[in-house]
């Protein structure tokens, strides 16, 4: 009996930084956004208990319901997109040819340069004056495209920015291939299944629960998004390209509207809760897949 | 037959995307290296001719306090790199190797943390850091990522989970309790992965926008994220001004990944995240 608290409190005392960090960092700051959403708080004068005005407003917002719907088209047109893309870069990177690995090198690469060196290269790109794409444009005849003022192209340039950065992506998806196990090729390529049958019937399905996990993270990612979408046109013209979080940044930074603000968060923490729900059902087998192999008791 | 035409073939599908993964980071080079004018040539010109360097003297310039926001970088991810290897470890040690009832409920918490994004606390942290005087500091940008982020708690559990256990039980016959454990056993085993621990954390930190932009209002405090965003507001027509800025901003994590790649491939595969 005493040794199994002895063991409880030795192990509480090596995660004794995680369970303060969780409570004071986490729980706390969720459980205060949850209760200052009820109010009117501008963080100066004393909050002012309003019930649920905070969240029946958001309905009328016609700028807040603008940048949620660019965030759900980033989630639901732009993460499969992207993924699809992905798969696409996975499949030609797995093969076994002569300096395959320094393609690979260079392929993950954009992933890791910093959101903010990212979007200036997209300025260099599509600068409107002296940009690389409208100067090959005006070199061929074409006029030049404002590309961050205009409203079709600023959700599409911010996609393309994602599309960029998919380096990490890629590495899961490649790592996925290789698990595919060689003997269901071999039996297609007996029955005579082409190479493009052996991808739909093989590939993709033994690839799907990272296809689904890859999914949902990116989903999670995108709801998120802020950097890009302020940085490149602050929104865009007319909150073309303003996303979820920039809005709820410019509530409560710009407009002083913490309480609403808060609003904002609690129903993305929940919408994002719901998604994690979702990947953890889902990917269940999977983690625990993992953590089994290593013989845990 | 059909094998003739394969390989060249993958060759052509490979370059397609070394020209779209690549490009945009060779024009970024190109473009540091002209001079404003030779920015609006017809047309582009992609290797200048001559190349200069004098973007750099013009960043400093118009940026005096340049070098004091990289060195905030350095010292900011440093020490979110050095304290996420010390508490990770710990608490990923706690995780993998007692035999406390309680793990089991605990560890899925922070699987479930692990997905939920640190922008839904942010607005809170920010009026709780503005009560407790840690507002305008480094504090933020520090000590609630050193505590324990799920992220590298995993990864290192994970790691753990794969070092025999008989090297524990041979250690408690000796007389050792977990701490030998933890610190004559598994941390002398687990280098490659505290490795890519610090480098992970690293890089998180340096990329890091929104904590920087929300956290810190001096100038003299900001990290090089925010500097380049300030680089943008003042000077958005000299391209290759932006250019070095930015190139600034990516050179180490560029040095790191030549030099320490197979660390990098380690933790993105060991979690299958990020």
């Amino acid at each position: 009996m005493t040794s199994r608290w002895k063991e409880e409190g030795t192990f509480l005392l090596f995660i004794l930084p995680w369970i303060v960090g969780f409570l004071v960092f986490f729980v706390g700051p969720a459980a205060l956004s949850m209760i200052y959403s009820f109010a009117d708080y501008n963080s100066v004068t004393p909050p002012q208990w309003i019930g649920f005005d905070n969240y029946r407003d958001l309905f009328k917002d016609q700028i807040y319901l603008k940048s949620f719907g660019n965030t759900l088209y980033f989630v639901f047109i732009a993460v499969p997109v992207t993924v699809m893309f992905q798969i696409l870069i996975s499949v030609v990177l797995n093969v076994e040819i002569k300096g395959i690995r320094f393609f690979r090198t260079i392929y993950y690469l954009p992933y890791l340069v910093p959101p903010v060196a990212t979007v200036i290269i997209w300025l260099l790109l599509f600068g409107t004056d002296g940009g690389f794409v409208n100067q090959l444009l005006e070199a061929v005849g074409i006029p030049k495209v404002d590309w961050f003022g205009s409203e079709g192209w600023s959700k599409p340039l911010i996609v393309t920015i994602g599309i960029w950065s998919s380096g990490g992506p890629v590495l899961i998806f490649l790592a996925a291939l290789k698990g595919v196990p060689a003997q269901l090729y071999e039996a297609a390529r007996i029955d005579g299944a082409s190479r493009v049958r052996q991808f739909f019937t093989i590939t993709l399905p033994m690839i799907s629960p990272t296809i689904l996990f890859s999914l949902v993270l990116q989903m999670i990612y995108y709801f998120q998004m802020f950097t890009e979408s302020r940085l490149l046109n602050n929104g865009g013209p007319d909150y073309s390209s303003s996303t979820y979080m920039l809005n709820t940044y410019n509530t409560a930074f710009r407009d002083m509207k913490f309480g609403y603000a808060m609003a904002q968060s609690w129903i993305l923490f929940v919408i994002i809760l719901i998604l994690t729900w979702i990947v953890m059902k889902t990917s269940n087998r999977w983690v625990y897949y993992e953590s089994d192999k290593g013989g845990d008791a | 037959m059909t094998y003739r035409f394969k390989t060249p073939l993958q060759y052509v599908a490979l370059l397609i995307g070394l020209f779209i993964f690549a490009g945009p980071l060779f024009w970024l080079l190109s473009t540091m290296l002209k001079t404003q004018e030779q920015t609006f040539r017809y047309p582009p010109e992609f290797l200048p001719h001559p190349f200069t360097l004098s973007a750099f003297g013009r960043l400093f310039e118009s940026m005096p306090l340049m070098g004091r926001w990289i060195g905030n970088s350095f010292a900011i991810a440093g020490s979110v790199g050095l304290g996420t290897i010390l508490f990770s470890s710990l608490i990923a040690f706690g995780f993998a190797r007692t035999k406390a009832r309680s793990r089991k409920f605990l560890f899925a918490i922070v699987l479930a943390t692990l997905m939920i994004p640190a922008q839904v606390t942010l607005i809170p942290l920010y009026l709780l850091y503005r009560n407790i005087g840690w507002y305008d500091t480094w504090l933020p940008l520090i000590v609630p990522h050193v505590l324990g982020n799920p992220y590298f708690i995993f990864l290192f559990r994970q790691f753990f989970l794969t070092i025999p256990r008989e090297l524990d039980e041979a250690t408690y016959v000796d007389g050792g309790g977990y701490w030998t454990i933890y610190s004559r056993v598994i941390l002398p085993l687990s280098s490659p992965i505290l490795v890519s621990g610090f480098i992970f954390s690293f890089v998180f930190s340096w990329t890091d926008f929104f904590s920087p932009l929300i956290f810190i209002q001096s100038e003299k405090l900001q990290t090089l994220s925010v500097g380049l965003q300030m680089i943008m507001g003042q000077t958005s027509h000299d391209f290759p001004v932006l250019a070095a800025g930015s190139f600034l901003a990516l050179l180490p994590i560029g040095v790191i990944y030549f030099f320490a790649q197979r660390y990098f491939i380690e933790g993105v595969v060991m979690t299958g995240i990020k």
